[in-house]
């Protein structure tokens, strides 16, 4: 859902709305998102695959670190392509050679 | 006067009494002078002509306090029921915690609140892309997690550290915050690069006349040259794991001609080499 574009145009910039403004007619929302959708009979039916869920692995055993040492210097790939990383043909080259067979 | 005149003991009808006692000790029939004092009955009365003013308090609670714990003014029916005591601070029991609880990931230990500026500046660079492009996306997933935990603990400590007012710490947790930012900017560049290209080379795959997308039951990979040669180029790789890679540029030229011969040689020979190289590089 978006803002009502109407009441926070080029007159209505200086009001600086807020969600507790004006009767009805005027919506703001908070940034969360949209979680599913209205009913014509003023109800909300919650979409389950438009709300977020968080899949945390398991960290047993994991030994990474968000640093690096600042002894290992950061070194840029060699790329053979124009296109280097985002290379397609690479891809499906390095794909073949290492995942084509099951 | 706290005390009402209810419970308040009537000193004038005291004193009435003293009086009488002393006028009938007395041998002179003299009456004894006495000084009317507030408390002196005719004096009490004092208000309770017509049209005297509310003199009364009207507070009836006035003085008690649960808090200071005063009681009631006045005696209820529920007074004489023996209450519970409670238990002073310091006889409370300790609270039962789990050890292994969660929420304790947000602090550096089970101790501190939040890290000291020493221990927080011990920290070096951020994942660099070409270094993160090498992670699986397992990898990439639980070092994401764990940067995400980083922050936390560091938000924790930053709301302590004001909070409480414990002194600096904000520059060096910031400085630390914005390196584990770096890596976090990394893993989502990789992951974001390897769905494009993975989309693009799909849309390749369709042309290419050695795969076969239709999913019809045949191999998705059917390469035009049979790979006799996929003995020999395990053989080499394992003599590389073994020797570990002692002698750089010889052992990759060396693979790459092994592999010529087996699969398109002008898009992986580059490719091979590169893993090569990146496998060097790793230094493993």
């Amino acid at each position: 859902m978006q803002p009502t574009r109407v009441l926070q145009g080029l007159r209505y910039r200086k009001l600086r709305l807020t969600t507790k403004d004006v009767n009805k007619g005027f919506y703001k929302g908070t940034g969360t998102g949209s979680m599913g959708r209205h009913t014509n009979k003023g109800g909300y039916i919650i979409e389950w695959s438009k709300v977020r869920t968080y899949v945390v692995p398991s960290l047993e055993g994991f030994k990474l670190t968000p640093f690096v040492s600042k002894n290992v210097r950061k070194l840029y790939g060699h790329y053979d392509d124009a296109e280097g990383p985002r290379s397609p043909s690479a891809y499906l080259a390095r794909w073949k050679s290492e995942n084509g067979f099951d | 006067m706290a005390t009402p005149a209810a419970i308040r003991p009537s000193l004038g009808a005291a004193l009435h009494h003293v009086c009488g006692s002393t006028r009938r000790i007395a041998v002179t029939p003299s009456v004894v002078q006495t000084a009317a004092i507030s408390t002196t009955a005719s004096l009490l009365k004092r208000h309770k002509y017509p049209g005297a003013r509310d003199n009364r308090d009207h507070s009836k609670h006035r003085g008690e306090s649960a808090i200071r714990r005063t009681g009631t003014r006045w005696r209820l029916s529920v007074s004489d029921e023996p209450l519970p005591k409670p238990v002073p601070l310091k006889d409370l029991p300790p609270v039962e915690t789990d050890p292994d609880h969660g929420l304790w990931e947000f602090f550096p230990d089970r101790v501190t609140v939040a890290a000291v500026p020493e221990e927080d500046a011990k920290h070096g660079r951020g994942w660099s892309v070409e270094e993160l492009r090498k992670k699986s996306w397992d990898d990439l997933h639980r070092l994401w997690w764990v940067c995400c935990k980083e922050r936390n603990r560091l938000a924790t400590g930053e709301w302590e550290r004001r909070k409480q007012k414990l002194g600096y710490g904000e520059a060096e947790a910031a400085k630390r915050d914005d390196e584990v930012k770096v890596t976090m900017r990394g893993i989502k560049h990789v992951l974001t690069e390897r769905q494009y290209v993975w989309e693009d080379a799909l849309k390749l795959a369709e042309d290419d006349p050695e795969i076969n997308l239709s999913g019809d039951g045949n191999p998705v990979f059917a390469p035009s040259e049979f790979l006799e040669e996929v003995e020999e180029l395990e053989e080499t790789v394992e003599e590389m794991q073994r020797e570990g890679f002692k002698e750089g540029a010889g052992e990759t030229k060396q693979l790459s001609s092994n592999v010529a011969g087996s699969v398109d040689a002008a898009e992986t020979t580059s490719t091979n080499s590169d893993q090569g190289a990146a496998r060097l590089r790793q230094g493993v």
